[in-house]
């Protein structure tokens, strides 16, 4: 083929351009560190690393939430872990007040110390975060949770819940409302509750018994009214009670025979008298309501402080001490189930950390898959472009010096 | 005898002379663009009849003629006029390839920036530094999305005024072109037909010139005239006529330069299908296919998050327990009056459904009786008797027209994402007002003794109901007979005796609950504005979950995923233009080579022709000599 001269040129210098342009791509994937350095080197992975990279972004985020998390509910775990330790302070309070050597000015000073306890346990319920807002409020971080309303205290917040984002497909309660750990406890054995009338003058002592049958529960409030009669011939007494159900106002069962201990049982409930009821003796089954701690407290402490020494003070003492224990154990289990339930929150947040710790590696790696240079390769790439271009470099100056001209 | 071969030594020497000047003008010209190698073809006198035969009577140049392959130079118009489109839309779209470059640049952490700010608010509802800091990124963002418009509509402004000077040059080059027809055939017709090689070459030269700014056709005429034609046949040049091309602002968008033919005193809209090939076609191409539509992907994701964004903010309730307003300026759509229009006709069109736009054009039409909305990309249409109302507007893919003032037969173009990126901005300043709560909370009453709870409700979607904020009390029926009184002010309420069923929607006065469990007779459950609740954060959870949501296109895409699409059409168109500019690139120069093969100079082979007519010369000057001295020898007898 015949070759003109300026074809000679023209393409030793497109050769030399198409050389220097390789090399620059490169040298610039070298300097980036990059194997795409635009969209169109490979459009398939970019796109696909914004994709990854926003997962990762994601992921990185839900890291983030869940070390917020662990730490508001680090929070809660203390604060519950000191109204547990403070309920069973009480609660051993309580257990001691039974004794029947404690003299009345005794109890008032157990009283005293339990009026202490409860200012701290109101202390603990309202607490607060570095933020100053308060854990057990539900949604009104800046509303006091419990305030002391007429002696009384009442539950100022909401129900509401904080969540967090843990994973893209898992939401974490990291607050609990007041109400549900404080509040919100059924008392008496968490189905019915037994109460003896004050004015009882007997030594009959109600147990809190316990459900017999589920299936025969009426959710009705019951009386149960005792007569004690003489024998005219042994002069003994004859103990008998009546059964009326307060919310129908019928009768569920009159004249029945009262044994020192034995079951007494209705309408699937469940419970023993222990003691010599006296003649007008009122005892009472009411369905559960719900009793917040500090109302059991309140009425623990009211009762140590009012109680006479006499027989009726007595049974009285013994009778309101059982109810009390009965809702301090339901308000320790409330709590110490709250804590578990942060406790599993903790670890399930544990066990997420890990696989998002797994997920964060295998973005990273599917990114630098997608995306890094493998320098190896480009540096001998780079290495063999060079020799290619001062190969075409040095062969253009060779045959641009041949010249029939240069003999004539 | 002797003066025969005089004549014939003479006739040698100016032979040789014309053969060493064509050479030296081939040499000279070795590198001149166009120019074809020429030769002069010698041939031999007549002879003279003599009684022994025919004597030969010298030589004499023919003719000079350059060695040019027709069928060669029209495949070089081709394959220069491809090239130089595929180059040209090449060059253009790696700009935007490198607009959206790599993850770490682009959309893409802006993005992730300011979704992560909007979880951070809901780790912190109550913090001004986490809502300050949402605020700030949220600026940012719009300031990516507004920065990467503005690059491409400076682009569009680059493409209008490199369409303004490609048309100027076309209309140079075909004077030029016009003026060279009528040179030549003057030229020609006073020497004879012979061919005035040097101006055939210009003229060429001029014609490739064109191929490289429009594609290209070439009809010959037997007066040795060129018509040029462009395009698909929008004649250019004819004879020694050559029309005049106008760079014009399109009719439909006064915003985009477009082409027309001046003819005098009107001017004709060239459609821009037919102006394919070269510079021109490649411009025109990268706009229509690339530029646009990467502008409108960019608007719609802009649409699309202040669109969702705002949706799930008005059912929030912010820091002072009042609904949330919009967080974002939704950008509005771009009505364009299409030329012709009377100026007191307008339309109004407004965003109905982020979430079933596409990148469309839309028309709006009125032909006399009927109105019709027409989406561009698949000719979908709607249409209505009566004019658009905002009661009965004419909604089609996500856009509503409102209201329209329209003659008969006009029309309006209606372009709703394309001003997207533009003009997104942030409408909230104050942190107080970010919406991270819900504006509603449900309340178990203290005294149930069911095992029921209520679930903590969310707000159904827009419109929000003007009882959002009343009180509601569920109670169960005294006895229990599975069945409850809602209580409160609002529309249906109060609702008496609805059947209890486990974890079924209730749902009054805008929001949805749940009650799972066993409620007891008389259990209360009431849901109430949310007074004071700065710590809830169920809105900003919503809000950060639109990040991974399919809210685009259809519920098919999220934002995310709308921009990948973005990165890897623009990757892949410019992957592509890339190799098949380069093949075309190669191409051209195969063509390129193979012309100069058989026209080009090679200065090896003139100088052996120099060598050679330097010979002849030198030889035909001998034959003189001879002659010379034959004829001193006669004189000597």
């Amino acid at each position: 083929m015949r070759v003109s001269t300026s074809t000679m040129y023209d393409q030793g210098v497109q050769s030399m351009l198409k050389q220097q342009e390789a090399l620059f791509k490169i040298q610039q994937q070298i300097s980036a560190g990059k194997r795409i350095v635009t969209p169109s080197d490979d459009p398939v992975a970019a796109a696909r690393a914004h994709e990854v990279s926003q997962a990762a972004s994601i992921n990185s985020q839900y890291a983030e939430n869940r070390d917020k998390a662990k730490a508001s509910l680090g929070l809660v775990e203390s604060n519950l872990q000191g109204v547990t330790t403070i309920m069973q302070n009480v609660r051993s309070i309580a257990v001691a007040a039974g004794n029947p050597i404690l003299s009345e000015s005794d109890r008032r000073v157990m009283a005293v110390e339990l009026r202490g306890r409860l200012e701290e346990l109101l202390g603990l319920a309202n607490g607060a975060d570095s933020e100053g807002n308060f854990l057990f409020s539900g949604y009104q971080a800046r509303v006091q949770p419990f305030v002391k309303n007429a002696g009384e205290v009442q539950y100022a917040g909401d129900q509401g819940q904080r969540l967090t984002q843990v994973t893209s497909s898992r939401q974490i309660a990291v607050s609990d409302a007041g109400s549900n750990i404080f509040e919100q406890i059924m008392d008496g054995n968490g189905v019915f509750t037994t109460s003896a009338n004050a004015s009882n003058v007997g030594t009959g002592i109600i147990g809190a018994g316990a459900v017999a049958n589920p299936t025969s529960l009426t959710g009705d409030s019951y009386e149960i009214n005792f007569h004690v009669t003489q024998d005219p011939l042994t002069l003994k007494d004859i103990i008998t009670y009546d059964v009326m159900n307060t919310t129908t106002s019928s009768t569920v069962s009159t004249g029945n025979t009262f044994a020192d201990g034995n079951m007494i049982t209705f309408d699937g409930l469940q419970f023993d008298i222990k003691g010599k009821p006296a003649d007008g003796d009122q005892f009472k089954v009411t369905p559960s309501s719900q009793e917040s701690i500090f109302k059991t407290i309140d009425n623990l402490i009211n009762v140590l402080e009012t109680t006479t020494n006499d027989q009726s003070g007595k049974t009285n003492l013994t009778n309101s001490l059982n109810t009390a224990m009965q809702n301090l154990d339901q308000g320790i289990d409330n709590v110490l189930s709250a804590r578990a339930s942060v406790g599993v929150k903790l670890q399930e947040i544990d066990a997420l950390q890990s696989i998002g710790e797994d997920n964060a590696l295998q973005y990273d790696q599917t990114l630098s898959r997608l995306q890094d240079l493998d320098y190896a390769k480009a540096l001998s790439d780079f290495a063999r472009q060079q020799g290619l271009l001062e190969a075409a470099q040095q062969s253009f100056i060779r045959i641009s010096g041949l010249s029939l001209f240069n003999k004539l | 005898m002797g003066n025969s071969i005089l004549n014939i030594g003479v006739s040698g020497l100016q032979a040789a002379q014309a053969a060493l000047l064509t050479t030296s003008h081939n040499i000279s010209n070795a590198h001149t663009p166009g120019y074809n190698r020429q030769q002069a073809i010698q041939s031999t006198n007549i002879p003279q009849p003599a009684g022994t035969g025919f004597l030969g009577q010298g030589v004499h140049i023919s003719t000079v003629q350059r060695v040019y392959s027709e069928f060669l130079y029209s495949q070089g118009l081709q394959a220069q006029t491809q090239s130089s489109q595929l180059d040209s839309y090449y060059t253009q779209i790696k700009q935007i390839d490198n607009l959206l470059a790599d993850t770490t640049s682009g959309l893409t952490p802006a993005l992730h920036n300011f979704f992560k700010a909007v979880h951070d608010v809901a780790s912190n509802p109550t913090s001004v530094p986490s809502r300050q800091s949402l605020l700030g990124n949220a600026e940012a963002l719009v300031a990516r999305f507004q920065s990467m418009d503005q690059r491409l509509s400076e682009m569009r402004e680059g493409i209008n005024s490199q369409i303004t000077s490609t048309i100027d040059e076309v209309n140079s080059l075909a004077k030029e072109i016009a003026t060279l027809n009528i040179n030549i055939q003057t030229t020609e017709g006073s020497t004879n037909g012979q061919p005035v090689n040097d101006m055939l070459d210009q003229r060429d030269t001029l014609v490739r010139q064109l191929s490289e700014l429009v594609n290209v056709t070439v009809v010959r005429q037997d007066n040795g005239h060129h018509n040029v034609f462009i395009g698909n046949g929008q004649a250019l040049v004819v004879g020694s006529q050559s029309m005049t091309l106008k760079a014009i602002p399109s009719p439909d968008d006064p915003g985009k330069i477009t082409i027309a033919l001046d003819a005098g005193n009107k001017t004709i809209l060239l459609p821009e299908k037919q102006l394919q090939g070269g510079n021109l076609g490649g411009m025109l191409d990268f706009r229509q296919s690339s530029l646009d539509k990467a502008q409108d992907a960019l608007g719609l994701i802009a649409i699309g998050l202040a669109q969702t964004f705002n949706d799930q903010h008005q059912l929030g309730q912010d820091l002072d327990g009042v609904l949330g307003e919009d967080f974002f300026e939704i950008p509005q759509p771009k009505i364009l009056s299409i030329a012709g229009n009377s100026p007191t006709s307008i339309i109004a069109a407004s965003i109905s459904n982020a979430g079933d736009l596409n990148t469309s054009d839309f028309q709006f039409k009125y032909d006399g009786s009927q109105y019709t909305l027409t989406r561009l990309s698949d000719n979908a249409s709607v249409s209505s008797l009566t004019a658009p109302s905002t009661v009965s507007p004419l909604t089609l893919g996500g856009i509503s027209v409102t209201a329209a003032t329209i003659q008969p037969n006009e029309s309006f173009v209606i372009q709703p994402v394309r001003n997207g990126a533009k003009d997104i901005a942030v409408a909230v300043s104050d942190t107080s007002k970010i919406a991270a709560a819900a504006p509603i909370r449900s309340q178990a009453a203290s005294t149930n003794t069911g095992s029921a709870s209520i679930s903590a409700g969310v707000v159904n979607p827009l419109p929000v109901n003007p009882n959002l904020s009343q009180p509601v009390m569920i109670k169960f029926h005294v006895p229990d007979d599975g069945m409850f009184d809602a209580t409160g002010t609002g529309a249906s309420l109060p609702a008496m005796n609805q059947t209890y069923t486990e974890g079924a929607d209730i749902s009054f006065n805008g929001w949805t609950v749940q009650i799972n469990g066993t409620p007891a007779a008389g259990d209360e459950f009431t849901i109430s504005p949310n007074t004071g609740g700065i710590a809830d954060n169920r809105n900003a959870l919503l809000l950060a979950g639109l990040q991974t949501k399919n809210t685009l296109q259809g519920g098919t895409a999220s934002f995310q995923s709308t921009y990948a699409q973005l990165v890897s059409q623009v990757g892949n168109k410019t992957r592509e233009l890339e190799v098949t500019s380069k093949a075309q690139a190669n191409l051209l120069a195969q063509t390129d080579q193979s012309i100069q093969a058989l026209s080009g100079v090679n200065l090896e082979e003139e100088a052996a022709n120099l060598l050679r007519y330097q010979q002849a010369f030198q030889a035909s000057g001998k034959v003189i000599e001879v002659s010379n001295s034959l004829f001193d020898s006669l004189l000597r007898i």
